[in-house]
């Protein structure tokens, strides 16, 4: 267990170290196979982690990585969060609750019955909502940079969709405008991350021979 | 890296281990490592691969002092050495 767990902590190590210190994750691997006990590999592979922490300011891969962690962890996960209890917000509106929707509905009996029969595909789709931020969250870190745009035009295509249903169905779309925000404060992350990542690889490929 | 480049100029031309270097200084991977890395980078060790002396075996990076890192240590061991220099190498 002890040695599997050391493993798995010289492993992300070694992907903390990035490109330009493959040498040394490989020099740290092979002393670590040279340590003798359990506790002795935890405290080597610990150590090799906390090295790989500290260096990941010091090389524009490192920079680029903690930054993408950041704002999958400090900004897509939690919105992603947001998200799902709207969703979760939007089916306890159904069961009697009416927090969701704006003041005056109750007082017009012909909008109530609209904005009731929407509430299911309002909560879909911030439900789907939630669930691609987290899809994010992870190609980014992949740096799956097709697939970071394909989940951002379906997260555009939902939230447009959800802005006009609750507009359409006199829903208060203060939410929608803080998300409209947020979410345009989250492209522009992602596009300087895109352009920050071609720069590096840009500059460290290999020069193609004649 | 005063205790780093002491145990690498006790003997300055041999080849040595990172888990040697740990156990003979003390310093944990966590420490010793990004020393070496920053010495390497600064000039003052050099770094090879060696062939595993099991087949099996990973092959090893080993370390020592270059003419620079020499020099720092004769200078660092000094009796007269400022304890300004002392400082910037520790």
């Amino acid at each position: 267990m002890i040695e599997a767990l050391s493993r798995a902590l010289m492993q992300l190590a070694t992907c903390c170290l990035g490109e330009s210190r493959r040498e040394w994750a490989l020099a740290m691997q092979a002393e670590f196979e040279e340590a003798g006990d359990a506790r002795t590999l935890l405290s080597f592979a610990c150590g090799c982690l906390i090295a790989a922490w500290c260096e990941l300011p010091r090389h524009a891969e490192g920079r680029l990585s903690a930054l993408s962690h950041a704002i999958a962890l400090g900004l897509l996960v939690p919105l992603a969060s947001i998200q799902f209890l709207c969703g979760l917000k939007s089916s306890m509106v159904l069961g009697g609750l009416e927090s969701g929707l704006d003041p005056g509905w109750s007082h017009n009996p012909f909008l109530a019955g609209a904005q009731n029969s929407a509430m299911p595909v309002l909560h879909i789709l911030w439900l789907m909502l939630g669930a691609w931020h987290l899809h994010l969250a992870w190609v980014l870190l992949e740096r799956d940079w097709e697939r970071v745009a394909r989940t951002g035009a379906l997260i555009a295509a939902a939230t447009l969709t959800l802005f006009t249903f609750m507009a359409v169905l006199l829903l208060s779309t203060q939410a929608m405008m803080a998300l409209a925000a947020i979410l345009a404060i989250e492209t522009i992350f992602i596009l300087t991350l895109a352009r920050w990542h071609a720069r590096i690889f840009l500059n460290t490929a290999p020069a193609t021979t004649a | 890296m005063l205790i780093l480049l002491e145990a690498l100029a006790a003997r300055a031309q041999q080849w040595r281990h990172g888990y040697e270097l740990m156990k003979e200084t003390g310093l944990s991977s966590g420490t010793l490592y990004p020393l070496l890395m920053r010495m390497t980078d600064q000039g003052l060790v050099e770094a090879e691969w060696r062939k595993p002396e099991q087949p099996g075996r990973p092959a090893r990076h080993v370390y020592r002092l270059t003419a620079a890192g020499v020099t720092l240590a004769q200078t660092a061991a000094l009796p007269n050495a400022t304890p300004a220099q002392k400082l910037a190498l520790a």
